[in-house]
């Protein structure tokens, strides 16, 4: 039996009739068609999946979507600013940490958080915040060196 | 993988949870961080027919001093657990398992109720928990006990939960004067690992430098629950502490660990691994209780 969910994503509320077995990154893919957050494992593992729910990363393979009625999302679609590219998502592209790209949403949405919290981290909070997050394709170093180079003032 | 049909149940009190849970008449599991049961439901291992969700239940999600008791709710996640002052300042060895569970993205949806009940012989928690004398609370539609953790895990996936039983509450003691503990996990990799060993330890002393007047080794990954070295216990009780002693308790517990062979390691080097665990994990727990003391005098 479906059940309705009232959720704001990305500022924008939506209301929806779901199946509880729905998990909430099929939920944002398929129902509302947000596509920028990947599912790759399905399973808790790889973070391609990871949103912002209620001000902290999760992997939203592992959240159903009756459990955030009532919350807020952040996707890899909110972090745009009205600028154009997010200062991080910028940092990204020039350091050369996006190959597949795969990985990336997840990995941005983690690292925006932790850059949140903390302004000026360190390179072994970076790793640990992105620890949850996993990279085939560039061995992490042009990811952290991406991260540790947005310029903090920038950050909206 | 699409997670099989069930029927969804969303309580708002702990009282609301128990009277669903005695109710229902088919095959129920109860949802909290949902970081095992998702996973495992995806993969066909577990199919309820009903799902109890205990995300709306605001009275599980508290942590609160009472008396000289510390109260954590069941539902109270491992991120958070991490962010209770209490627990930086006295929990040492839980702190640090909290910190080694999962990834940050798990452990900001795994409960510490969970982490329990699934009773996972790798599990992060049980044994600082158990080093620590934690006692749990359960909750039914018609009454409540309380016991201790360590009578609780039974075996692998296995408990003394009794059905329409819910984990409600773990309840630790603050730990004495002069006391500390510890908890090292060693692992393949540092993040979204099982442990191959880890050891919890606690222990107080009778002063400033000694002797040790009470302590608590626990072995977790080396047999189907995480597993007291009484023989280590022993040696280090009445002693002072120091390396040579830490040292002794690390062969003894290795004597008391029941590790295998799998895939992961062997169980040789299982127990290697519980000596070295066991020294680091008491040094640990040394430094914690010059540390407490310390922020005391300050």
């Amino acid at each position: 039996m479906k059940t309705m969910i009232n959720l704001t994503v990305n500022g924008t509320k939506h209301e929806a009739a779901v199946e509880p077995n729905r998990t909430l990154v099929d939920f944002l893919r398929y129902d509302l068609e947000l596509t920028g957050t990947k599912k790759g494992c399905d399973m808790g593992e790889c973070g391609s999946c990871t949103v912002i729910l209620n001000g902290k990363p999760v992997n939203s393979c592992l959240v159903l979507a009756v459990q955030a009625n009532g919350s807020e999302i952040m996707t890899i679609e909110g972090l745009k600013t009205a600028e154009g590219l997010h200062p991080l998502q910028k940092a990204f592209v020039e350091k050369g940490a996006i190959q597949c790209g795969f990985c990336s949403p997840g990995m941005i949405l983690a690292a925006n958080n932790l850059l949140q919290k903390t302004p000026t981290p360190t390179e072994e909070e970076i790793r640990t915040a992105l620890s949850g997050n996993l990279c085939r394709c560039t061995g992490y170093q042009k990811i952290i060196e991406a991260v540790m180079s947005v310029d903090k003032q920038d950050i909206p | 993988m699409l997670l099989p049909k069930f029927e969804f149940h969303e309580p708002e009190t702990l009282k609301e949870a128990a009277a669903i849970l005695s109710g229902i008449g088919e095959p129920t599991s109860i949802l909290a961080g949902g970081t095992d049961l998702l996973v495992n439901m995806k993969k066909g291992k577990a199919s309820p027919r009903h799902l109890v969700s205990l995300g709306r239940v605001r009275e599980l999600k508290k942590t609160a001093r009472d008396g000289e008791s510390l109260r954590i709710g069941a539902c109270v996640t491992v991120a958070e657990l991490r962010e209770e002052r209490e627990i930086k300042d006295d929990f040492d060895g839980l702190f640090r398992g909290a910190g080694l569970l999962g990834s940050p993205l798990i452990r900001n949806l795994a409960t510490v109720g969970g982490n329990i009940v699934t009773a996972r012989p790798a599990a992060d928690l049980p044994p600082p928990l158990i080093a620590y004398g934690a006692t749990i609370e359960l909750v039914k539609d018609n009454g409540e006990r309380i016991l201790s953790l360590e009578d609780f895990i039974k075996g692998p996936g296995e408990t003394s939960i009794e059905p329409g039983e819910i984990l409600s509450g773990i309840i630790l003691r603050e730990p004495p004067l002069y006391s500390g503990g510890g908890y090292v996990k060693l692992g393949m990799r540092k993040a979204l690992e099982i442990s191959l060993v880890n050891v919890a330890t606690f222990f107080a002393l009778d002063g400033p430098s000694g002797p040790i007047q009470k302590a608590r080794v626990v072995l977790g990954s080396v047999g189907p629950t995480p597993i007291r070295s009484l023989r280590a216990e022993e040696i280090l009780t009445g002693e002072r502490p120091d390396e040579a002693l830490f040292e002794k308790a690390g062969e003894a517990a290795a004597n008391d660990a029941k590790p295998i062979d799998d895939f992961r390691a062997s169980a040789e080097y299982r127990s290697e691994m519980v000596k070295l665990l066991t020294r680091k994990a008491l040094k640990q727990a040394y430094e914690e209780a010059k540390l407490r003391e310390w922020r005391r005098w300050k």
